[in-house]
């Protein structure tokens, strides 16, 4: 079997490239069950994108990796260490941006950086330089010496990520950083996340889906505290592809032939197009759909018009998901 | 715990926390000090040091309510979780805060004792117990307000949970009075911090009184840590 070969790699390096173990995690509060069963393991430098309706469990999970929050079941590991029993080892690894960004109003950003250094132990003669870094990395230079609490909330939400990044953990983990942005504000902290990725592992609540769909390389869909999806965004998409064809034939000659390919696996008539030529919209299953249609197409010379890839946005793909799951 | 502790020092004084509580407490004693010892030309300060313990029980809760609650309101709490710091640290940290604010506030009414010392006579050894029991009263109070701080989820609820808390102490011998014979009255009357403190405003240094009031606050800080780290498993 595949894994056994892998296993002995595994032992060597597969648990350090492994960043975040979450080992069936289940939260409940009193009767709610928030959180059942979830599993899942990211490597170094992936950016992975928790996607859900409110209420799904994305924060719980969140809280529960950080150690804010204990399990009811299951352990979380970070870069080998569990988040209960070495919470200072595993905490050293991780930058936390919670929903609502943890700001004292009454402090300077730089005091406020300061602050979020020592915390996470950097050493003192590095604190001044390594908050100068992270201020230009987050666009934050200007106001330094201003109060936090004078700030607009798209600063307010930027210190909040400069916070995370203090003391250069390897695990980034952000609830919902772009929530109440303006779109240049949200598209700037998109680039900066970006810019995360290779270097720190990034975990990243949303329910935009488009910023998911532009920032991560992992997607998981949590609905009512299960894991509904969680794969590789490019996989997510290729899962079922449509095309979009308009072929120059009679929709009765055309249609029967259709169905009889393999790899179509459904085929719907889009009314209203010229006359003497038919609209298809085709579900393919595997590659391979096109060149099956061509040489069919081509037998019966009928020639193909349009053809185009209709993707799927990641909006369908959670409605769907959602929606085969209820 | 430093940086906590530096945090927590910083926001006492960048916010007007720590001068309403040292600028209340001290004009009240002022105010003791012209009306018992200025007027009535008498150099006794313990009387005055008597009444301060009355000041402690009705401020520590103003200056205890923000260490958790507003943490916890403002949900910066989550910040100090999510660190490196362990809740014992995060629980010092601010209690050494409040309390170094305690300190400095006691600090300034040594300038009574100075005005006393250059017109009058100053008993010192005696004004020197009374201190050490006015700063051990006041830091258990402290410790118990932060504890119960640590259950209130704004500061309006910390400070009323405070003052209930602090006068249930303060008059616990009362209340044992009332509750008769039995084991109650033997456990409110082992509490009472007022039969505690007395003994030291008359100059009586007594080792089990500082060690109840020392074991107090670390059972009080214990507490504090148990209550919070049990909130990780149940809080939503």
């Amino acid at each position: 079997m595949w894994y056994n070969k892998l296993s002995k790699s595994a032992e060597n390096t597969g648990v350090k490239s492994r960043m975040v173990i979450f080992e069936g995690i289940s939260k409940r509060y009193g009767s709610h069950q928030a959180l059942e069963e979830v599993s899942f393991t990211l490597k170094k430098g992936q950016v992975l994108g928790l996607l859900g309706q409110n209420g799904a469990g994305k924060s719980t999970a969140m809280n529960i990796m950080t150690g804010c929050l204990a399990a009811t079941k299951g352990r979380v590991l970070i870069d080998g260490h569990d988040v209960l029993l070495e919470p200072r080892a595993a905490r050293r690894m991780i930058g936390y941006l919670p929903e609502a960004a943890p700001l004292y109003d009454e402090m300077t950003v730089r005091g406020y950086l300061r602050f979020a250094c020592e915390l996470k132990e950097v050493e003192k003669k590095h604190i001044a330089g390594h908050v100068q870094q992270i201020a230009e990395k987050t666009g934050l230079q200007d106001v330094l010496n201003r109060k936090i609490g004078n700030l607009s909330k798209g600063y307010r939400q930027r210190v909040g990520i400069a916070q995370a990044l203090c003391g250069a953990p390897d695990v980034i983990i952000l609830d919902e950083p772009t929530a109440g942005l303006d779109p240049s504000q949200a598209s700037e902290l998109r680039a900066l996340i970006r810019s995360l990725q290779g270097e720190h592992t990034v975990i990243f609540s949303s329910h935009i889906l488009s910023e998911v769909q532009s920032v991560c390389d992992r997607v998981m869909i949590l609905h009512h505290g299960k894991v509904l999806c969680d794969s590789g965004l490019e996989e997510l998409k290729k899962r079922e592809n449509k095309l979009r064809a308009v072929i120059a034939c009679g929709e009765g000659t055309l249609l029967p032939a259709l169905h009889s390919l393999e790899k179509i696996k459904k085929v719907e008539v889009i009314r209203g197009g010229e006359p003497g030529t038919t609209q298809v919209l085709l579900t393919v299953s595997e590659e391979g759909a096109e060149r099956e249609l061509f040489t069919l197409l081509c037998a019966m010379q009928a020639p193909l018009l349009r053809l185009q890839a209709q993707e799927k946005s990641l909006e369908e793909i959670f409605l769907q998901t959602i929606g085969e799951n209820i | 715990m430093r940086a906590v502790f530096k945090r927590e020092m910083q926001s006492f004084f960048l916010t007007p926390a720590a001068y309403v509580f040292m600028g209340v407490f001290l004009a009240l004693s002022g105010i003791f000090f012209i009306q018992g010892n200025l007027l009535p030309r008498s150099g006794d300060l313990t009387g005055l040091i008597a009444m301060l313990g009355y000041l402690w029980m009705l401020l520590s809760p103003v200056l205890a309510m923000r260490l958790m609650a507003e943490e916890r309101y403002r949900k910066t709490d989550q910040l100090l979780f999510s660190s490196p710091v362990s809740l014992t640290g995060v629980v010092c940290g601010k209690f050494l805060a409040a309390a170094a604010v305690l300190l400095c506030t006691v600090g300034c009414t040594f300038l009574y004792a100075l005005i006393v010392a250059v017109y009058g006579k100053l008993y010192v050894a005696e004004v020197a117990v009374s201190y050490l029991g006015l700063i051990l009263l006041g830091l258990s109070f402290l410790a118990m307000d932060l504890f119960v701080s640590c259950f209130a989820k704004t500061q309006m609820t910390a400070v009323m949970l405070g003052f209930g808390a602090n006068l249930l102490l303060w008059l616990s011998d009362l209340a044992a009075a009332a509750a008769g014979e039995g084991l109650i009255k033997s456990v409110l009357s082992f509490l009472s911090l007022y039969q505690r403190f007395v003994p030291f405003t008359q100059g009586l240094l007594s080792f089990s009184n500082v060690l109840f009031n020392v074991l107090f606050v670390g059972l009080m800080l214990f507490l504090s840590v148990r209550v919070l780290d049990a909130r990780r498993w149940s809080e939503a």
